[in-house]
């Protein structure tokens, strides 16, 4: 009969089609039939009214095509609603539950791979290792045996370390600043934040302010510490900037901008950050200068244990927290509001 | 003797801290409303972590490990019910149909304070 009952509409993906239009097609075969009708032979017209019908015909047609794309469209639009979204929705369970078990697989196959803790004969137990261990506390002073690696041996790393947090903020210091006009205005943009983080911003909360004032010296206190006694301690620069600059965020969050920016503004940020990585530098040129050259470097390493030993490392440390905390700090500000 | 004694007590305080957290972590997805959630996140925040780390000093090596872990307690029970309610407060100023979400009844004379 029709073109359509040919074979290629039992092909699977005409079978999915029609799945998922569910009984769409039997309508249209349904007028399919009907319209090709094979009767007996057309009786003879004038050829004009035969132009005119066929032209009325193929524009019927049309309309009906384009009817039934539309009803198509729509019936895929309630499919992605209904069955679609099941099936998506399993799919989705389904490849989650594969990811994880096979990242369980792979993690806990490492694991069972592993070495035993402590055995003598792991590849990374050489003579760099022995090294550190055996003469690190003579040739450092830190009793924290990490902290003399990261600020004596591989100072260096740790100055590139503190550079990358320094061109971070200023990459985000360039894309998020919303900066004032030429005239030295304040923006429509700069207005609609401001007001913007008013609204937004937990203004004069009381609870907050509480906690704030409760925890923010505790934190700044402790952030300190870890800072100066990182080559005692666990510790270090990176961590102890870290929690100075969460007591920092927590007085600007309690007290707004206003307050916090008396403390803290773009000239702070620059200086102490330029200040900071500036000595690390200065400090490990000339370190590393004496060093590679056998000259005695006339910095004293002091008693291990004591609060001032370790040579270069507790200043180095110090540089490393301010650009952590500065670093830190900006970060906030600028995602917060696009300023100071 | 005295080692399993605190053996024990530390297993029970830790397992009811994990089934605490546990619930905790059913309720936030069992919910959609984020003040709902909230609200079981916050027992969490606050029981759950109260006994993990109570276990933990119970099986502390020394006095000090006791002592600092007991400092964490009093630091997380101050900051984390802060977090909440400023979560809750960021919700509450910028939706205007939370009484809908919540399911709670609108109380026209207690205004909320923003």
């Amino acid at each position: 009969m029709s073109k359509r009952r040919s074979d290629w509409q039992n092909r699977p993906q005409e079978r999915f089609v029609r799945w998922m239009r569910e009984g769409y097609l039997a309508l249209d075969e349904a007028i399919e039939d009907s319209v090709l009708q094979p009767g007996e032979a057309p009786p003879e017209v004038d050829p004009e009214l035969a132009a005119q019908h066929q032209e009325a015909a193929l524009q019927h047609r049309h309309d009906r095509d384009l009817a039934l794309d539309r009803l198509a469209q729509y019936d895929l639009y309630a499919w992605t609603l209904t069955k679609g979204r099941r099936l998506i929705g399993r799919l989705h369970v389904l490849l989650s539950l594969l990811l994880g078990g096979m990242i369980i697989f792979f993690l806990l196959g490492t694991v069972a791979h592993m070495p035993r803790f402590g055995a003598a004969d792991v590849p990374a137990n050489n003579e760099v290792i022995t090294r550190y261990i055996e003469q690190g506390l003579a040739e450092t002073g830190a009793t924290n045996m990490v902290a003399g690696m990261i600020l004596d041996y591989r100072a260096f790393d740790t100055l590139g370390e503190s550079t990358v947090l320094f061109i971070a903020a200023c990459a985000v210091l360039i894309l998020l600043r919303i900066d004032l006009d030429d005239k030295g205005q304040p923006t429509q943009q700069l207005i609609a934040e401001e007001s913007d983080d008013r609204h937004y911003e937990p203004k004069n909360d009381r609870i907050l302010q509480g906690t704030a004032i409760l925890l923010t010296p505790i934190l700044l206190l402790f952030g300190l510490y870890v800072i100066l006694n990182g080559h005692l301690s666990p510790g270090g620069g990176f961590s102890g900037g870290a929690i100075v600059s969460s007591g920092l965020i927590l007085y600007l969050n309690a007290f707004g901008f206003k307050k916090a920016g008396r403390f803290f503004s773009y000239k702070t940020f620059q200086w102490v950050s330029f200040g900071a990585l500036g000595f690390y530098g200065v400090a490990k040129a000339y370190s590393f200068y004496c060093g590679a050259n056998g000259l005695e470097s006339h910095i004293p390493l002091g008693t291990p244990g004591a609060i001032l030993s370790g040579g270069l490392i507790m200043p180095l440390n110090i540089a490393v927290g301010l650009v952590v905390a500065c670093t830190m700090y900006i970060f906030y500000a600028l995602f917060r509001k696009g300023g100071l | 003797m005295l080692d399993w004694i605190r053996f024990i007590i530390t297993a029970l305080f830790l397992l009811s801290g994990l089934s605490m957290l546990i619930t905790a972590v059913i309720g936030v997805y069992k919910f959609d409303y984020v003040l709902n959630r909230m609200h079981a996140a916050a027992m969490g925040d606050t029981l759950g972590l109260l006994f993990c780390l109570i276990g933990l000093t119970v099986s502390a090596p020394d006095i000090w490990t006791a002592l600092k872990l007991l400092l964490i307690i009093c630091l997380l029970w101050v900051a984390s019910p802060v977090g909440s309610h400023l979560i809750a407060r960021l919700e509450v100023t910028t939706n205007p149909h939370w009484h809908q979400l919540t399911g709670a009844e609108k109380d026209e004379d207690q205004e909320v304070d923003v």
